[in-house]
């Protein structure tokens, strides 16, 4: 009995010893089993997060060396290279209130000494507004455009709430110069006002803005033009002035400038009222200017074939209105003695022989019914005589009007144009500010016969030599030109006291190569211009003094021994004054 | 069919994991080609022929028998714990910690050579314990011992890593022994007590670093979070294709810091793209499948816990080198099996392999009925 219980006893811890043996290795494989599925949750979670680099991961911003090293904004030159404007990368004093952490005085020392040594640093900052600054416990700028030496100095005043980001400037190395042209980057690198505006995407473009755009602007020409015209507008006590230097064969504005001017470097200043560009944007009745253009429309179209054919010189009535000249110039005149003593009567007169419908079409070939032919935004639409009948043809009052410079009103750079296809064989070309290769000069299209411009710049020179634009006769540069004195409109007729003085001037004439015009806006008479206001006393004298500094540096060199030759004109023409 | 013509002796190796194997070492060595500017000097044809070497050696280990294996697993042992002491005593300077034992012909790492060794040890002192003694301290007590001394010696290296493989391969032998889960349970919940007090206290300064830059890696992206935020940019462009062989900026421009060793996957994937990252995961995920298959139809327990223990352990490697390069676990220095360069880790890993294929000899002599 005992045998057997013990037995079963053995038996039963045989049995219990198999089946804890038979427990352990199904303990045994379940674990495993658990190894294997923590081993693929491990790789899932491996797997996924690859996916997760692998197809979300933003690679970084990749930019190549070349492009790191590419100015954020291109530069833009003057036709020989000269930067005008410049990426300029520099500090900026920043006040970080929150450096020295969140809470308690951000400052190591007082505001008051903070900013006392500021002032000590930036002389021309302003102590009051930098101890406010410091005291707001807001962020903002202390100042712009800080110089490394000045960036150290500040470092040293060992504030870590002063702090100096850098900024992608825009720096006009040659100050104001072509400031009209050039335009501004306000502070968010937006371009305004000229080029910077227009050429805006080439400038940011990656792929461009490794080579610096060359306009035609040359910034010595530039500057001699803004010079004497800051000059004359100041000897004439002028409200403006406009200039500009024009290539006759290419259409290049090798100047351009428009007074007063603003400095694009300080586009956190207010010149709102001076970024105004008179050349291109504001239309003038130009006057007399006008007059060599009618000659020349009248000469092509067979209408004056003799010039020493005489007009009487008496005022003229037509249509209720009386057209007179300045003074009176005897009982007639010849076309070359008009053009001298600029006479509108005679003017008129070969306008009205010439007629209306050949007027206005000479006109609109020279785009005077259109805004100017340039890149810059601001471009003024001509005040263009409508015409008195439904076809828009122009009546005889009109036409004679228009023929002396009134009832038309367009900008300074029209003028230009016309005068460079005046002088330039008698094709008129678009004015561009970008330098053109010589290989690729617009065509243009033919206004007026060669045989014809040969005889405007017969007589344009004799209008310098002998007439109203004598001021203007740089020795040795063969000018030729026409001044243009016309009262402004005002309420209820014409203002005798605001004048435009234009002075449209080309040289040489034996082989013109530039036009200059000058433009006086309400000039007064001073004893600078003997108390004068009209142009041949303000604007000739500009156009006068700018020639010989501009004709050298653009390749006209002074010869008194060349000229055009006018000895079948002279003979007929007396002497006289006009306007 | 064509099998009788084939040697027996080929026939006979586990080509299921072999293949992928080689397949790996080879991608391994193109991408240290690469990453030397395209050049077999100084890293891919070395990492392929110490490849081939280790290679034989596991075939060797292959064919101990499971007798040899038991009795050597003390003594072998005792001898990695000696060294230990001695690269303690004696270790040369390398990489800011002492790790390595000049032996003259070649340097060799003790605590390297301990990942298999704890598992050996361990599986060994599982086979000789009573089934019944699995659920009292006698189960545990000598183990932890066991694991414990080498564990600390080379947490004084300085070496984290290779201390949490040597825990790693340990405890999970143990877990495979049948230990209770509970032990398991309380140990991971006292672990997640004791690991702030470890942090603040038991780890190094740089240590403590890579943990926190772990967390968060923006935090100093050109201090200590430069290798993950640069691993991460190089996973990151190489995209679903990769940017092409030879290509990788990252590791060519030396952005990728330890390019050719721990940070080998990033330098592949960079060029390789998403389906470089996917083979390199389908091989190792070949390689366990193939380890724990044989874990399971092991003939007896040390067997058992022998495969699969190794099997841990080259786990361990890889998943830990992965993760961390992707961002997932902190910078630990651990090479990436098969594709790192690095003579210690691809001898340990191979000495894992071989082991592992003995153990599938043994099974497939049992299924045979020899034993």
């Amino acid at each position: 009995m005992n045998q057997l219980t013990a037995s079963a006893a053995i038996a039963t811890g045989r049995v219990q010893l198999a089946s804890v043996r038979q427990r352990l290795l199904v303990t045994a494989k379940v674990r495993v089993l658990v190894v294997a599925v923590g081993f693929v949750f491990l790789t899932l979670t491996a797997l996924v997060r690859l996916t997760q680099l692998g197809l979300f991961e933003q690679a970084p911003d990749r930019r190549s060396l070349a492009e790191a090293l590419l100015p954020p904004r291109g530069e833009i030159t003057d036709r020989n290279g000269v930067p005008l404007a410049r990426a300029f990368p520099s500090y900026s004093l920043w006040f970080n209130p929150k450096a020295l952490g969140e809470g308690g005085n951000p400052l190591v020392k007082t505001p008051e000494e903070v900013a006392r040594a500021l002032v000590q640093i930036f002389p021309d900052a302003d102590y009051k507004d930098l101890v406010e600054r410091l005291k707001s416990g807001r962020g903002s700028y202390l100042r712009k455009r800080v110089l490394p030496e000045e960036a150290n100095k500040v470092f040293a005043l060992g504030e870590p709430a002063l702090e100096f980001p850098r900024e992608n400037q825009r720096y006009y190395p040659q100050g104001s110069l072509a400031a009209n042209v050039l335009g501004y980057v306000d502070e968010e690198g937006k371009g305004h006002v000229g080029m910077e505006q227009v050429l805006e995407p080439r400038l940011l473009d990656p792929a461009q803005r490794g080579t610096p755009v060359a306009l035609s602007i040359d910034s010595r020409a530039q500057g001699a033009l803004e010079d004497e015209l800051l000059r004359g507008m100041q000897e004439s006590n002028a409200k403006g002035a406009a200039g500009i230097v024009l290539d006759v064969d290419s259409g290049e504005v090798v100047a351009l400038a428009s007074l007063p001017s603003f400095n694009p470097n300080r586009s956190d200043r207010a010149f709102n009222d001076l970024v105004f560009n008179r050349v291109s944007n504001q239309v003038y009745e130009l006057g007399s200017t006008f007059k060599p253009i009618t000659i020349a429309a009248a000469i092509d179209a067979g209408v004056v074939t003799d010039l020493s054919v005489r007009y009487p010189a008496a005022p003229l009535h037509i249509a209720g209105r009386t057209i007179h000249d300045s003074h009176n110039f005897g009982a007639s005149l010849n076309v070359p003695e008009a053009l001298i003593h600029s006479s509108n009567i005679v003017t008129a007169q070969v306008a009205d022989k010439l007629g209306g419908p050949l007027l206005k079409q000479t006109m609109m070939a020279l785009h005077m019914n259109q805004r100017p032919t340039i890149e810059l935004p601001a471009r003024g639409f001509p005040l263009w005589p409508r015409g008195e009948n439904k076809a828009g043809d122009w009546s005889r009052i009109t036409t004679m009007t228009v023929s002396y410079g009134h009832g038309i009103a367009v900008t300074p750079l029209h003028l230009a144009c016309a005068y460079a296809a005046l002088v330039n064989g008698g094709i008129w070309r678009p004015a561009t500010l970008f330098k053109v290769d010589p290989a690729h000069i617009p065509a243009g299209t033919r206004v007026f016969k060669a045989s014809t411009s040969a005889r405007i710049r017969q007589l344009l020179r004799m209008i310098v030599a002998d007439g109203t634009g004598r001021k203007a006769d740089a020795s040795g540069f063969r000018v030729g030109g026409k001044t243009g004195s016309a009262e402004k409109p005002g309420n209820g007729g014409y203002r005798k006291t605001s004048l435009v003085a234009t002075f449209a001037a080309a040289f040489p004439m034996d082989k013109p190569r530039y036009v200059v015009i000058a433009m006086l806006d309400e000039p007064q008479g001073t004893a600078a211009t003997s108390g004068q206001r009209t142009a041949a006393w303000n604007a000739a004298p500009i156009v006068g003094r700018v020639v010989p500094r501009i004709g050298p540096l653009l390749g006209v060199v002074p010869d008194a021994s060349r000229d055009v030759d006018i000895s079948d004109l002279s003979p007929l023409i007396g002497n006289g004054e006009g306007e | 069919m064509r099998r009788a013509y084939i040697p027996k002796g080929l026939t006979r190796q586990p080509w299921g994991v072999l293949l992928p194997l080689l397949l790996l070492v080879f991608f391994g060595g193109a991408v240290l080609y690469s990453a030397a500017g395209g050049h077999f000097q100084p890293w891919a044809l070395m990492h392929v022929a110490r490849f081939f070497v280790f290679l034989v050696m596991a075939m060797v280990i292959a064919r101990i028998p499971q007798d040899w294996f038991r009795r050597a697993a003390l003594p072998l042992y005792g001898i990695l714990c000696v060294l230990l002491v001695l690269v303690e005593l004696i270790g040369g300077i390398g990489g800011g910690s002492q790790r390595w034992l000049n032996l003259g012909f070649m340097t060799l790492q003790p605590s390297e050579l301990m990942k298999p060794g704890i598992v050996l040890v361990l599986s060994w002192f599982y086979s000789v314990l009573p089934t019944g003694e699995t659920r009292t301290w006698r189960a545990i007590a000598p183990a932890i011992g066991l694991l414990g001394f080498p564990a600390a010696f080379v947490m004084l290296q300085p070496d984290l890593g290779t201390a949490l493989a040597i825990c790693f391969g340990g405890v999970v032998v143990m877990f495979l022994a049948g230990l209770p889960l509970r032990w398991f349970l309380g140990a991971g919940g006292a672990g997640a007590v004791i690991a702030p007090l470890a942090f603040f206290f038991a780890l190094h300064d740089y240590q403590r670093k890579r943990v926190l830059v772990f967390m968060d890696p923006e935090s100093d992206p050109l201090g200590s979070g430069y290798h993950i935020t640069q691993s991460k940019i190089a996973i990151g462009s190489g995209g679903f294709l990769g940017k092409g062989f030879g290509n990788g900026s990252q590791s060519h421009l030396d952005y990728l810091p330890e390019a050719h060793t721990d940070f080998v996957f990033a330098t592949m994937a960079e060029e390789w793209g998403m389906l470089g990252g996917l083979f390199v995961l389908l091989v190792f995920g070949l390689i366990m499948r193939w380890g724990l298959k044989v874990a399971m139809n092991a003939p007896d327990r040390f067997s058992r816990l022998l495969a699969a223990g190794m099997t841990a352990t080259i786990f361990f490697y890889a998943c830990i080198n992965m993760m961390m390069v992707m961002g997932l676990a902190p910078v630990v220095g651990i090479p990436l099996p098969f594709l790192s360069h690095g003579g210690s880790s691809m001898m340990t890993n191979m000495i894992c392999i071989g082991t592992i294929m003995a153990v599938d000899r043994w099974s497939r002599r049992g299924s045979t009925g020899l034993s």
